[in-house]
């Protein structure tokens, strides 16, 4: 097993990624929570450790915390080395995973590969500046625009973000599990316990009047659900229900 | 402000160099310059319209929590969802009705109660990605190793992904209607313009199908709100 886990290299970016990508968080993170008391100390309104955290308040950070473990978890096989650039610039499941999905479907790049992970970066990158640029043009000229942001139309249609992404993520998704010269037959067999469970919940949910709470325990859903379909995914390619072919062979 | 801007010029030169790194070993290692130059106008009109929305959540936020500290939590770090709902629920604790009740009544100290809580409670995915991050991208390699056959490492590369919407699409298809109806808009648009893109000549739509039928799916919700709401 130990020789196993030395076989696992990576090339010069994604070390140097994780180098510098660890440092540059780092840094970010340091800044960040430092700003607010740098801010608050300014006009001296530093809160009491007790007005920050008490029940109720730790109560609320109880909801999040298992969002941000689940985001780290799941998210990161996936970005790879890119992972580092779309934490620190955020709003990772509503547009860099699907920037970084989308540069990886257009360059038939798989995740998890030199080349699939540099094409990532490339993508969370562009956007990452993308969203800067947008939002400061946004925050100098905030007097003059916010009657556009602030159209009923604009707002209704901005609410409905995270359906419109999955609609036109789920094609490239459930269509073609193609990855470089390799593509995976069967590969959403290992996901349907998932699939049905969710499905149940949901319906469950919604009879009961619930369905709007559990939009907010979805990070919480991937943490549980994660071991099940990796398990049975296992398990299936295992048993050869879940095969991995070249892509040659997959056209004939 | 000074503060706010030193941090957000960081970050743009974090992503900078980062850029500049990953295109030159994309060039390394054989992705040709017409293919990056399709990923970056493809990530950059893709990226419009969410951060568009961004930008909606921007003026909901600054009525929270004024513009500079809603312009840093929403450039770094920070989410549109997160932003919003963690907001309005310490404006909750706070004994506030809403957030625009909290903003005209709260005092200095307890707006650095929101300031801070914001911060910190965006701390646990670090938690995870510092310590483990290279780690967790080695996993499935190191996976496919022990398990003495390299096609797994194909099959689990993929199921992350497929895990994440096989919990996603069953709540945003049963639990709403309308939510329903704008993901279904968005797939047929994304089969539409796939199959218009086999076309002599429309092969570029393949860059843009994504884009499209995001914003199809976003347009749609207008016509679904009124007939389902």
């Amino acid at each position: 097993m130990s020789k196993a886990k030395t076989e696992t290299k990576m090339d010069s970016f994604q070390s140097w990624a994780h180098r510098w990508g660890r440092v540059g968080t780092l840094i970010v993170l340091i800044y960040m929570v430092a700003l607010p008391f740098v801010v608050l100390a300014a006009y001296d309104s530093i809160p009491s450790l007790g007005e920050v955290f008490n029940v109720n308040t730790f109560s609320i950070l109880l909801i999040y915390i298992p969002v941000g473990f689940s985001e780290a978890l799941s998210y990161t096989p996936i970005l790879g080395c890119s992972a580092y650039l779309a934490f620190i610039t955020g709003n990772i499941m509503n547009l860099k995973l699907p920037v970084a999905a989308n540069a990886m479907n257009l360059t038939k790049k798989q995740p998890n590969t030199p080349e699939g992970e540099a094409i990532a970066s490339v993508a969370v990158a562009v956007s990452s500046l993308m969203t800067v640029a947008i939002l400061t043009l946004a925050a100098v000229c905030a007097s003059f625009i916010s009657p556009v942001f602030e159209l009923p139309a604009v707002k209704t249609a901005s609410g409905y973000l995270l359906p419109a992404l999955f609609g036109s993520m789920a094609l490239g998704l459930f269509a073609s599990s193609s990855s470089g010269s390799k593509v995976v037959k069967g590969g959403i067999k290992g996901v349907l316990p998932v699939l049905i469970i969710m499905t149940v919940l949901s319906l469950a949910a919604r009879l009961a009047g619930y369905g709007s709470v559990l939009g907010g325990l979805v990070g919480i859903f991937i943490i549980v659900m994660l071991p099940i379909g990796i398990l049975t995914s296992y398990v299936l390619w295992k048993k050869g229900k879940i095969q991995v072919v070249d892509k040659e062979q997959k056209e004939k | 402000m000074g503060d706010i801007l030193g941090g957000l010029l960081y970050i743009s030169a974090f992503s900078l160099v980062y850029l500049k790194k990953a295109y030159d070993h994309c060039l390394e290692l054989g992705i040709t310059r017409k293919e990056l130059s399709n990923v970056i106008k493809s990530s950059l009109i893709f990226s419009v319209v969410p951060s568009l929305s961004i930008v909606v959540g921007l003026f909901v936020l600054i009525a929270v929590l004024g513009s500079v500290w809603a312009w840093w939590r929403l450039s770094v770090i920070g989410s549109l969802s997160y932003e919003t709902m963690i907001s309005s629920s310490i404006a909750q604790v706070l004994g506030y009705a809403s957030s625009a009740e909290m903003l005209e009544s709260a005092t200095g100290r307890q707006f650095g109660v929101v300031m801070i809580l914001m911060s910190v409670g965006m701390l646990s995915g670090f938690l995870i990605l510092l310590p483990f991050g290279k780690k967790l991208c080695k996993s499935v390699d190191r996976s496919a190793a022990e398990s003495g056959g390299s096609t797994w490492k194909n099959v689990l590369s993929g199921v992350f992904m497929l895990v994440m919407f096989s919990v996603y699409i069953p709540i945003l298809l049963f639990t709403d209607n309308v939510q329903a109806a704008v993901m279904i808009t968005g797939l047929v648009i994304a089969i539409g313009v796939g199959v218009l893109a086999k076309r002599p000549g429309l092969a570029w739509l393949n860059n843009f199908v994504m884009a499209f039928s995001m914003l199809g799916g976003l347009v749609s919700s207008l016509a679904w709100v009124r007939i389902f709401g």
